[in-house]
């Protein structure tokens, strides 16, 4: 697929051309300002140069941290608690004889232990005791479902709403309809210490411009040099470079006058202009070093924990889809010696989580930005290979916090032994469409035509699920 | 987009299930083909089976020669009603149900019989007694099935008159065995499968236009066969090729296509100032000619076979990789027939005329990539991982030579194509008996006799480092006696030659290791038909399988069986690939080609020809190609030609009426304005600078350390971690089949350019340039980089905006900064 061949070049005029076209003109003139302007103290980061479709409605979050457990974690280790799955451990009801993606054995019971904490009461197990303690604010969804228990068309329904790779996943969505908060950085950015399954196809644009690809950053060297190549001009200062960048722009903008506009053309020039502005916001944004010591240490220092600091850096700075992907390739999928890989997993992730989220609330963030964690499925509560779990797309637990979702919830729920969602059954559709709804946008509005129709991230499908809103 | 990985058992890749939703667990046994006698009694009986379906589509009843078995109406339980329960009863009453209702299971004659909860289902004879049939006519104080609705009529009509003649099935042992069965007979009628034509007649005449005004309603004017078949189509939405190209812009086209680098301000002075009608012609011929022109395409297609220069460190080959893509370089060159390219990298080690340095052909299976076996884990674990390997063979070989992806039936028949599954089991047999393994380039050398020197060298140098510096006597000896033994060693013949990695026929086995839980591998000469690995999985064998073609493909129904106990049947399916399924294997390659010049195929998913990618946007067209390249002598240069030489290929790029009736300009009435790939981008940059070093061939570089600037495809490719330059610009992950690069455009691109080495030193190189050529005039010097980057003078407007950047200091740094502009720039960019 060529992410170019959109009908803008053609006669479907879509209401969008025409703001692009004004901002491209706008933006095409101000370079040189801009680029002036980032000189100067606090100019720029009020630029929005590339917005152009305005929210449908007021939305309750500005920004999204996704944290995705890649590999799928089980969810009746963590949020949904399942007496019967002991009870009847070793046994093979009906119930638990649902196909996965490779055979399963009986019901394997679950050795860790659950509590209600906070106000609320939520449950949640022993093996996450800091996240537990921020159970007031988390909105958990037990009755998840998707539609194939294959980590490729799950990670891909998990982020673009289909089981294929080439569709404009979430973040490279909100891109395309609220743009830029601040457009020295990119709109959405795809942490991982290493590369997750399916790599670059989880951070797509499909067919929307190219300039709504995530851009993928390897924080496992903290260096900001080291995370995004070629940060830093060794020879040319600031003001060389942004006068050349000024006769760059007007050689392109004056091909454009030959030869005719093209998306092309655009998002290239748009992607310069960020690119420059990056240089020096993006040093800044991805150094966590310019942390207080005490933040670092309540964070943790593990990649994950540096993911979910970087994480909140870039959310300050208003990206507005930052995903921190768990690890490389699928950490999370414990075919076997499932229990005590949960641990060390668990262990891993919960302090780092608890630091995020009181950080946010503490800065006040925490009420427009909204988190989101989970796989891309869950787990069986059968065994596989005798200590293992496999992958289960019918039901499974994310969990959102802040931004409007209404923490303490325990919403939906599973069959006896957590196999398959049973009541208030949430589809990754209709996640998806509640959080465009909490970013203020109409799932069934934001449309792009492509291919002679218009194209949703929920397809055809999707429904708020508004008992959880706040 | 369908281009799938395969699902992998391990490593979990995308596997296509049959649907987009949950449904597809619900296995519902669905009889779509079986070979029955004829069955007068039907009351609407389908026409008969008209073929056996191949061996995979168990027949219920061909097996059992019993007497009592009433075969007529057998046939008719399995045309005329299992096809009912299988859709309205089996969800609730079979052995596959997820869970069995009333205790009554349908799938079986005994249980059809013995009934359920409620008894007896069926009183064979005796419609009015028998409960199913009761319960189908919704009688009163009767379950009233199926529940979600009543069947029609006739099918109940047919149930009827099936209890009346006693209700025969089959045994419940043969029933057991029903599956899914893929009709191959009608899967060969999917549009790839059937023979290439040439192009109809009726494409010489004017078509009928949608449009009765159409302007363009007139004879083709062309002789390229292309131009008849692309203008039949626009002529029928009223449109019609743009204009013929300017001359520089067509030579920087055709340059750039069948060279991957700008020409020179004089070729295109010369282009220009060259009237005769041949000139365009004479420029392709010359550019086929050129040895650059096998280094741009080998580079497409080493995309399709995952090339890279550095393996997986645990690989067992000893040799680089690179003699593999330098043979593909010059296979291109010398135009070798690509079916014989095809035979070479499948099986140059049995082909009687191959040449020794054909060898190196074989680094297709050679660099195969190769997953971590962990040996203390149970055999279990790493057949498994063996198995995954397999699978990216099949997935490989079949994705790129016959645009199918046969590694969706390693678990389950494939889901949209006519593949079987155990049509991926013959082909696995064939690659499962290859292993990887050093191969010499050079005659009468043992390859298995110099990887056994070599490492039998390694050995001795590490047990005598430690002993090298030791004063005493005996240490001295034991120096002695290791160095006879090494220079013994180093004595084998042909110690020194190249050796890379190819492949031999050999089988590996996993085995329990001795004294532990783990395993251990061995490789077996004696090779064999290979067992289904029943749903994917290595540990569940099922029956063997002959090694052979795929059933749909093959001419021969069943397909003739491949290889020996001695040979794994790789050139038995080369062959077959440019035989039997030649007119695929043509229609394939023959769209990777057009793409490569138009930017898209005719088919947009160049790797599935299968149902689930595009079809064509001018078939004729692609048969007629596919058609006279198999005439042609599979060659090459003749197909580049033929495309080269229409005026499809050399219309401009032009905003017109085109864009609105073709807004995915799929009908050919511009020419497409494309980015350059990483390749040409790169090398056009050490062209303008003068700094490309043209040197073919030999082992790659790192492309960061960029001293001698060679050509991009001589940039090391490591398979774990890619190098920035090629990262950032779309360079296809080297693990995996590529069937196409998709280009995106990035800030991190643009901080490459703003700020890599790279970028910074070549801007000096081009300033240098002017230098050294003692351009010293700001207005001459100008002139020159406009020549070298873009081939022609600046507009006035460029005029303006470059003079005044310069004049203010006119200093060295104001060029350098001016130089990379220019890289930089949009016009750099592109070619249309």
């Amino acid at each position: 697929m060529n992410p170019f061949e959109t009908s803008q070049t053609g006669g479907f005029m879509h209401p969008s051309t025409f703001t692009r076209r004004a901002a491209l003109q706008s933006t095409g003139a101000s370079l040189g300002m801009l680029a002036l302007a980032h000189l100067l103290p606090n100019a720029s980061a009020s630029e929005k140069p590339n917005a152009r479709i305005e929210p449908h409605f007021a939305p309750k979050a500005k920004r999204i941290i996704h944290l995705f457990m890649n590999g799928g974690p089980f969810q009746c280790d963590l949020f949904d608690p399942k007496p019967a799955l002991n009870q009847f451990a070793g046994q093979k009801p009906p119930e638990a004889d649902l196909r996965t993606e490779r055979p399963t054995g009986s019901l394997m019971a679950v050795p860790f232990a659950f509590s209600k904490h906070g106000n609320s009461g939520l449950e949640i197990s022993e093996l996450l005791p800091q996240t537990a303690s921020c159970a007031d604010d988390l909105c958990v969804i037990r009755s998840m479902f998707t539609d194939n228990p294959n980590h490729g068309p799950a990670l891909f329904m998990m982020n673009n709403g289909t089981i294929t790779p080439n569709r404009p996943t979430l973040g490279a969505w909100l891109s395309y309809g609220l743009g830029s908060e601040n457009a020295n950085l990119p709109e959405f950015v795809a942490l991982c210490p290493g590369r997750p399954v399916r790599f670059a196809e989880l951070w797509s644009n499909g067919f929307l411009p190219a300039k709504h690809q995530g851009v993928y950053v390897n924080h496992s060297n903290l260096d900001p040099l080291q995370m995004v190549p070629f940060l830093k001009n060794a020879r040319w200062s600031p003001e060389a470079q942004s006068k050349q960048l000024a006769l760059l722009k007007e050689l392109n903008l004056d091909l454009e006058q030959r030869a005719g506009v093209d998306p092309q053309f655009e998002s290239r020039i748009h992607a310069m202009e960020t690119a420059f502005r990056m240089q020096a916001d993006a040093s800044d944004a991805f150094d966590i070093q310019k942390e207080p010591e005490t933040v670092r240490e309540a964070y943790g220092k593990s990649h994950f924990a540096n993911g979910c600091l970087l994480a909140r850096r870039l959310a300050e700075r208003g990206v507005r889809f930052t995903q921190v992907y768990y690890g490389n390739g699928q950490p999370w999928d414990t075919h076997s010696n499932h229990n005590a890989s949960t641990k060390n997993l668990c262990a891993d992730i919960d302090q780092p989580i608890a630091a995020l989220l009181k950080d946010l609330k503490q800065r006040g963030m925490l009420d427009d930005t909204l988190v989101l964690w989970g796989g891309e499925f869950g787990r069986t509560p059968t065994t596989e290979n005798s200590d293992g779990r496999d992958h289960n797309p019918w039901g499974f637990t994310v969990w959102m916090a802040g931004g409007g979702v209404r923490g303490g919830l325990a919403y939906g729920a599973t069959d006896d032994f957590g196999f398959r969602a049973m009541h208030d059954k949430v589809h990754i559709h209709d996640l998806h469409a509640t959080i465009l709804h909490l970013m203020g946008l109409d799932h069934e509005k934001l449309t792009y035509r492509h291919g002679g129709r218009d194209y949703r991230l929920t397809d055809i499908a999707g429904n708020v699920v508004k008992p959880i809103l706040a | 987009m369908s281009n799938f990985l395969p699902c992998s058992i391990r490593n979990a890749t995308a596997c296509i299930y049959l649907l987009t939703a949950l449904t597809v667990f619900a296995e519902a046994i669905t009889i779509s083909h079986f070979a029955v006698g004829q069955d007068p009694s039907s009351p609407a009986a389908p026409p008969p089976a008209a073929t056996t379906p191949a061996s995979d589509a168990q027949s219920v009843v061909d097996d059992k020669g019993d007497d009592e078995v009433d075969a007529e109406g057998i046939a008719f339980f399995e045309q005329r009603i299992r096809p009912i329960f299988a859709e309205h009863c089996y969800s609730c009453h079979s052995s596959s149900a997820k869970t069995l209702q009333a205790n009554l299971l349908l799938d079986s004659s005994n249980s059809i019989l013995a009934g359920g909860d409620s008894g007896p289902s069926v009183i064979p004879n005796k419609p009015d007694e028998s409960l199913l049939i009761e319960s189908v006519r919704y009688s009163p104080n009767h379950s009233a099935m199926p529940p979600d609705g009543k069947l029609l009529d006739e099918q109940i009509a047919a149930l009827e008159a099936w209890v009346r003649r006693g209700a025969p099935v089959p045994s419940s042992e043969i029933a057991s065995k029903i599956r899914t069965a893929i009709d191959i007979e009608e899967g060969r009628k999917h549009w790839a499968f059937q023979p290439t034509k040439p192009l109809p007649e009726l494409f010489f005449v004017p078509p009928e236009s949608a449009f009765p005004n159409a302007a363009a309603q007139q004879l083709p004017t062309s002789n390229s066969r292309i131009d008849v078949a692309i203008e039949h189509e626009l002529t029928k939405h009223e449109l019609s090729l743009s204009p013929r190209e300017q001359q520089r812009g067509l030579l920087r086209r055709l340059k750039m296509d069948l060279v991957g680098v700008l020409p020179s301000p004089a070729e295109v002075f010369e282009f220009e100032n060259d009237s005769s009608p041949e000139a365009f012609e004479r420029r392709i011929d010359a550019y086929l000619a050129s040895p650059q022109y096998g280094e741009r395409w080998a580079r497409y297609w080493l995309d399709l076979v995952r090339y890279c220069d550095v393996m997986e460190e645990w690989t067992e080959t000893l040799g680089p990789t690179y003699p593999y893509r330098d043979w593909v370089v010059s296979a291109f060159n010398e135009d070798m027939p690509f079916d014989r390219f095809i035979h070479l990298q499948l099986a140059a080690d049995q082909l009687p005329d191959a040449r020794p340095s054909d060898r190196a052909a074989l680094g297709l299976l050679g660099m195969s990539p190769s997953y971590w076996k962990e040996l203390q884990l149970p055999v279990e674990i790493i057949k498994s991982i063996v198995s995954d390997e397999v699978e990216e063979r099949v997935h490989t070989l079949s994705s790129t030579f016959l645009g199918l992806n046969i590694a969706c039936a390693r678990c389950h028949d494939h889901k949209f194509d006519p593949i079987t599954n155990l049509d991926y089991y013959a082909i696995a047999g064939i690659l499962a008996n290859s292993k990887p393994s050093d191969v010499t380039l050079a005659p009468d050398l043992d390859a298995a006799a110099i990887v056994e020197a070599r490492k039998g060298v390694k050995k001795l140098e590490g047990e005598m480092q430690p002993l090298l510096k030791s004063e005493k006597e005996e240490d001295k000896a034991k120096v002695a006696e290791l160095q006879q033994r090494l220079d013994a060693l180093r004595g084998t013949k042909g110690f020194d030659a190249l050796l890379t990695p190819g492949v031999e026929d050999a089988r590996l086995e996993v085995l329990p290791a001795e004294g532990s839980h783990g395993s251990k591998i061995v490789f077996e000469k004696a090779l064999r038909d290979k067992a289904v690995e029943i749903r994917g999985n290595p540990n569940k064998a099922g029956e063997t399988v002959p090694r052979r073609f795929i059933s749909v493909l093959s001419h021969n129904t069943p397909p003739a069986p491949f290889g020996t106990e001695q040979a794994s049947g790789r050139a038995e399916l080369a062959r077959s690939m440019t035989s039997d399924s030649a007119h695929l294997v043509a229609r394939v390659f023959v769209n990777r080609i057009w793409k490569h010049h138009f930017g898209r195929g005719l088919v947009e998913t160049p790797s599935d020809f299968g149902r689930q990618g595009t079809l064509p946007s001018h078939p004729e067209l692609l048969d007629d190609l596919a058609y006279r390249f198999i005439e042609q002598g599979w060659s090459i240069k003749w197909l580049h030609r033929e495309i080269l030489l229409s005026n499809t290929y050399q219309q401009q790029r032009s905003f017109g009426a085109g864009d609105q009736r073709d807004p995915d300009q799929r009908l050919y009435a511009s020419f497409p304005r494309r980015a350059l790939d990483v390749e040409a981008w790169r090398d056009s940059i050490l062209e303008a600078t003068g700094e490309l070093n043209n040197q073919i061939g030999g082992p790659p570089e790192d492309l960061s350390k960029i001293g001698r600037a060679r050509r991009t495809i001589y940039g090391q490719v490591r398979r774990r971690e890619l190098n920035d330059l090629l990262r950032l610009f779309d360079f296809p992950d080297p693990l995996t089949h590529s069937a196409s690069r998709v280009p995106t455009i990035t800030p991190l691109q643009q901080l490459y350019l703003l700020n890599s080495p790279f970028i910074l030193e070549r801007s000096d190189a081009l300033i240098r340039r002017l230098e050294l050529e003692s351009v010293n005039d700001t207005d001459q010097r100008i002139e020159k980089l406009y020549g070298w980057l873009f081939q022609r003078s600046p507009t006035p407007a460029e005029w303006d905006k470059l003079r005044g950047f310069i004049q203010p200091n006119n200093d060295p740094q104001a060029w350098q900064l001016l130089a990379q502009s220019l890289f930089a720039s949009n016009t750099f960019y592109f070619v249309e």
